[in-house]
């Protein structure tokens, strides 16, 4: 006998039989177009973003090399090498201040920043009405400029030519900041408030100078072209070792930026995945009634000799064709994301989104389609092998639904694996992703497994007396019954809207309500030794104004911890944030209140000898350290060791003054510092006791904790519609299915439609029971998503975020009535095309 | 054009021994099949009647090596089919064996060449579409190569579902009441044309027919009741084979 036939043979053949058209394959080319343009667009906007922040690396930074040093400015000997080596220097400060209107009614958080002529090396800053820089904030007269952005005009009721007051100091307003080229990565280090932007010169009148105030001194640098950025930052650091600058180049400019771009991404990104996981059981159903038509075929190809291998080739070769359609379409869009989304980005990020093609991105999403339609496809096409050639003598060719054998459940396996290890291998966090690959098959598998129960339920149930609902009971475990499908795809995608608008709830309630009682409605910065005591008396004459604790604060940077460095010696890798930057210390003679000792003992009130710490639990699990360990700090441009004297716990959402670290008073009570306070106070009196305080001390910085929170409801806020919006993506891929599956169905509704008219239902009795089945379909589905959506926001609070959890039943039953509603709708679509069916042909043909 | 010696026409081609076969179905097993021993030897044409349910097209299926028997030994063209796993089966299929069926079973989105070329581009032959129009062109459809089954009558889709069975030149031709789904007049000349081609090709056919004077038109005349088989002397030298 001779060989078997060719992979070509095979490949011609499934062309030819593709003439067939794309009939019954809309679903199919849907879900997967939708999923791949899904993660497609997400990748490629976020590729856009990355590639943007890279390619205006220089002037989102401000230059090609920048230094930031806390509280103090460089050496005469650092500056004259700086300028000695660099083409271009700049420099600037900015530090956080209250700006007020001229009468001191209102005041206002702000970022304010003073720079010199040089500003800015690269980029432009573009004004309203537009004017060069050096001439907005020129002097004029006595009278300074200042450049502000337009949340400043608002919310002080000031007007250009107005006048604002910034610590002792009146400037003129010349213009409104439309774009300021390295707001990202030249600053922002507060993200509290709006910009004001002065004169360097000017400074020193604004009577903010204050020693330990905190105020960070920038350096941007222009180097020759050609520099070889790593061997000048060697250099740099081989000249002055023990600067305490903090050197970034433009290949980082924004790192903050990078990294919430990256995490939101990936967290996009898986649940772009579950919508094509979802979209995925479309695409197994539509490969399912393709083959129930194609049955006679493949049974006549095995009668005239192929084997079942050639006749699986010519299936799956046909299927893969449809599924590079589908997936060139989610790919198109996907590509032209970044141009359809960048402009409306562009107002929200404070850079130009530069859209381009992202073939990485693209790759990636067209991977994700193939490996989904593999996993989908080859486990619903192994019936090939099962469809007997003796059928076509008997005229039977019904489908068998068995497990497939061996190889196609290893390939299966072998796609699906693949799809997760990729997932999880280009993730920035594989440990999410892993979580999100175990999340995704248990849930499948408890969805698949609910199905069957309900279906087990309905067989078992007593006959409703009503015929309406005895059919709808009896539908839901029939032959060809749409319950699994509808519980595992629309399921999915309302567990996914569950959990999110739980945990976003939960989160947002947490930011507004979880302020306990006794809060604090203000804290205080920057508060100076000598205001400390002014401060305590003028509070005690402020109607509404409560307790005010004042505690001793400073910036540093934990260096080491038992002499390794703190970047190595980080054990978990969430608390990354302990490390990045400078961290806000204390000092404290005795343990501050209601903080629990976890081990080890405060030390003793007059005690003087070498530095002792406190540390949080938090750090100690970070960094698995523990009493008696030596830690090494950098403290005011000074290293410093310290032993952990003891570990203690507070809660950080008890908006206490709470520290990561806290040290023994000495030597720290002599260097300088300021103060930090807090301010429990009447909400009604809040505003006057502002007004009092900034009129007062235009220096110290005032944080309304209203106005803070409200901030982080903003950005949870704006975080929230792209994350709601992907997942709507996810519940319109259920949707699809739920519609492919009412439509596979048509055959069988037009039949019973036509039976029960026969015997004489009215078209509003036919409609009514068809009603009660979707309507106890979606019912059951909701009721399944919202358990397993409240189980997954709930183990995602409890566990990852270590938050409180509370059940918010609008939110869940929001989407419970949502399920019935789309179940219904598209049920009730399906029927009304039924009912219009005459019966006699049917009959006729019967 | 015959494709077959003078001594394999002398031979056993299809040899059944004990064949029986046993389904199970909810009232419990059913024999289709009851210890059937049965010899076609090459070149013969044999019709098999009996009524519905009779095993007729289990048996034919056992031939064709579609169906497996519960026991039994079905040897065909030399292949003892129980020792083929279901691949070489596929392949035994294709070089051996035709099969017409009642209602066609064309491919619809294939043009009627590219239907009868299938077995021989299975087979890997370079020259598939030549042999296709050549067999097309034997059965009187020359001129409709390029039509899709949707666009040719009952006659027509038959005639090339016959060049399909013929084109591998098998040694063994099935047909399973091939003019069941045509009309009378229609029906006659496609029986003509199957008769007329198997003998050319040499090939042994074997038909299912309920129609009693299709049956005497063949050599032998097999009768098939119960899942048994009673032959039926051959009432006179089957025309087709007559010089």
């Amino acid at each position: 006998m001779s060989r078997y036939p060719s992979l070509a043979t095979s490949l011609r053949l499934a062309r030819r039989e593709l003439r067939g058209g794309l009939k019954g394959f809309r679903i199919f080319l849907a879900c997967l177009a939708l999923g791949v343009a899904a993660i497609a667009g997400v990748q490629s906007l976020a590729g856009a973003i990355l590639d943007s922040l890279e390619g205006q690396g220089q002037a989102i930074l401000g230059g090609d090399l920048s230094l930031r040093l806390l509280y103090e400015q460089v050496s005469p000997e650092q500056r004259a090498y700086l300028t000695r080596t660099a083409t271009g220097l700049t420099y600037f400060t900015e530090m956080r201040a209250m700006a007020r209107n001229l009468d001191g009614e209102q005041s206002l958080l702000v970022e304010y920043k003073a720079v010199d002529d040089a500003y800015p090396l690269y980029g432009a800053m573009e004004l309203e009405p537009a004017m060069a820089l050096e001439t907005a904030l020129a002097r004029e007269g006595e009278r300074w400029g200042a450049v502000v952005e337009n949340t400043v005009l608002e919310r002080l009721g000031l007007g250009i030519g107005d006048e604002l007051l910034i610590g002792d100091l009146g400037y003129e307003i010349r213009a409104v900041i439309e774009r300021e080229p390295d707001r990202v990565g030249g600053g922002g280090n507060f993200g509290l408030g709006p910009r004001v932007m002065a004169d360097l010169d000017s400074l020193p009148d604004t009577g903010l100078m204050q020693a330990g105030s905190m105020i960070y001194h920038h350096y941007r640098l222009a180097l020759p072209p050609g520099t070889d950025l790593d061997v000048y930052r060697a250099d740099l650091s081989a000249a002055f070792p023990r600067a305490g600058w903090r050197v970034r180049d433009y290949r980082d400019a924004a790192p903050r930026v990078e990294r919430m771009i990256t995490r939101l991404t990936l967290f996009l990104t898986l649940v772009g995945l579950t919508a094509l996981l979802v979209g995925g059981v479309g695409v197994s159903n539509a490969v399912k009634a393709f083959l129930d038509g194609k049955l006679r075929t493949i049974a006549m190809l095995k009668c005239v000799g192929a084997p079942n291998r050639t006749v699986f080739q010519i299936y799956l070769a046909q299927l893969l064709v449809l599924a590079a359609g589908g997936i060139a379409i989610g790919l198109v869009i996907g590509a032209a994301t970044p141009w359809l989304v960048g402009g409306l980005l562009a107002r929200l990020l404070p850079f130009e989104i530069d859209a381009s093609l992202q073939p990485g991105p693209l790759l990636m999403a067209a991977v994700f389609g193939l490996l989904t339609t593999l996993s989908f496809t080859i486990w619903p096409l192994a019936r090939v092998h099962d469809v007997p050639a003796a059928g076509l003598f008997r005229d039977l060719l019904a489908s068998h639904h068995r497990w497939p054998r061996w190889p196609y459940v290893l390939a299966t396996a072998g796609s699906a694996g693949l799809l997760a290890l990729i997932a999880v291998g280009t993730a920035e966090r594989p440990l999410f992703a892993i979580w999100f690959v175990v999340g995704s098959l248990l849930a499948m598998a408890l969805f698949r497994l609910a199905a069957s129960v309900v279906m087990r339920l309905s067989a078992r149930l007593r006959r409703p007396r009503h015929p309406g609902l005895r059919l709808a009971v009896a539908n839901l475990h029939r032959p060809g019954t749409l319950t699994p499908n509808v519980v595992l795809s629309l399921g999915l995608g309302l567990t996914v809207l569950v959990a999110i608008a739980l945990i976003e709830g939960n989160m947002s309630r947490q930011v507004q309500e979880g302020v306990p009682e006794e809060a604090p409605a203000f804290f205080f910065l920057d508060i100076q030794r000598d205001q400390a005591e002014p401060l305590q008396r003028l509070v005690a004459e402020l109607e509404g104004a409560g307790e005010l604790k004042q505690v001793p604060y400073m910036r540093g940077r934990i260096q080491a911890v038992q002499g390794i460095p703190a970047e190595q010696a980080l054990l978990l890798p969430d608390d990354e944030w302990m490390i990045r930057g400078d961290r806000g210390f204390s000092y404290s003679v005795e343990p501050p209140e209601e903080v629990e000792i976890v081990s080890g003992a405060w030390w003793p009130e007059d005690y003087a000898g070498p530095p002792l710490i406190s540390v949080h639990r938090d750090f100690a699990e970070a960094f698995g350290a523990d009493v008696g360990d030596t830690v090494t700090f950098s403290v005011l441009g000074r290293e410093m060791d310290a032993e952990i004297a003891n570990v203690r716990y507070l809660d950080w959402g008890s908006m206490q003054m709470n520290f990561l670290v806290m040290f023994s008073p000495e030597p720290l009570r002599n260097a300088p510092h300021t103060f930090l306070a807090t301010l429990t106070a009447d909400s009604a009196h809040e505003t006057a006791i502002q007004q009092a305080i900034t009129r007062e001390f235009p220096g110290i910085t005032v944080v309304r904790i209203r106005d803070a929170l409200d901030a982080v409801n903003d950005i949870l806020r704006k975080i929230g519609v792209a994350v709601r919006a992907i997942a709507a993506i996810t519940l319109i891929a259920g949707t699809l299915v739920l519609a492919g599956a009412i439509a596979a169905g048509h055959r069988r509704r037009v039949y019973d439609s036509v039976i029960l008219k026969v015997l004489g239902a009215t078209r509003r009795d036919v409609l009514k029971a068809f009603m009660f089945e979707y309507g106890l379909l979606g019912l059951i589905t909701a009721l399944i998503a919202a358990a397993v959506g409240t189980a997954t926001a709930w183990s995602v609070l409890t566990w990852v975020m270590e938050a409180d959890w509370v059940f918010l039943p609008m939110s869940v039953l929001a989407t419970v009535l949502l399920c019935t509603a789309i179940t219904m709708g598209l049920g009730f679509v399906g029927t009304w095309r039924a009912l219009g069916q005459k019966a006699a042909p049917l009959l006729r043909n019967e | 054009m015959s494709g077959h010696s003078v001594a394999e026409k002398d031979s056993s081609i299809v040899a059944l021994r004990d064949v029986h076969l046993t389904l199970d179905s909810a009232a419990g097993p059913v024999n289709i099949l009851r210890g059937i021993d049965l010899d076609i030897r090459a070149g013969e044409t044999v019709s098999m009647v009996g009524p519905s349910g009779a095993g007729k097209s289990t048996l034919m299926m056992v031939m064709a090596g579609l169906e497996r028997p519960s026991s039994g030994s079905i040897r065909v063209a030399g292949e003892e089919l129980t020792r083929l796993d279901e691949d070489r089966l596929a392949l035994f299929r294709r070089d051996k064996v035709g099969i017409v069926f009642q209602a066609f079973h064309l491919v619809p989105t294939m043009t009627a060449l590219e239907n009868v070329a299938i077995p021989l581009e299975f087979a890997g032959r370079r020259d598939a579409f030549q042999r296709a129009e050549a067999e097309l062109q034997a059965v009187g459809l020359g001129h409709r190569l390029h039509h899709y089954p949707g666009q040719l009558s009952g006659g027509e889709q038959q005639r090339v579902a016959l060049a399909r069975a013929l084109v591998p030149e098998p040694a063994l031709l099935l047909a399973d009441e091939p003019t069941g789904n045509l009309d009378g007049a229609t029906g006659k000349q496609i029986i003509e044309l199957m008769f007329a081609l198997s003998a050319d090709r040499g090939a042994t056919l074997v038909l299912i027919t309920h129609d009693m004077s299709l049956a005497q038109r063949c050599a032998r005349q097999i009768h098939v009741d119960d899942g048994r088989v009673d032959e039926v002397a051959p009432v006179r030298q089957p025309e087709a084979l007559t010089p």
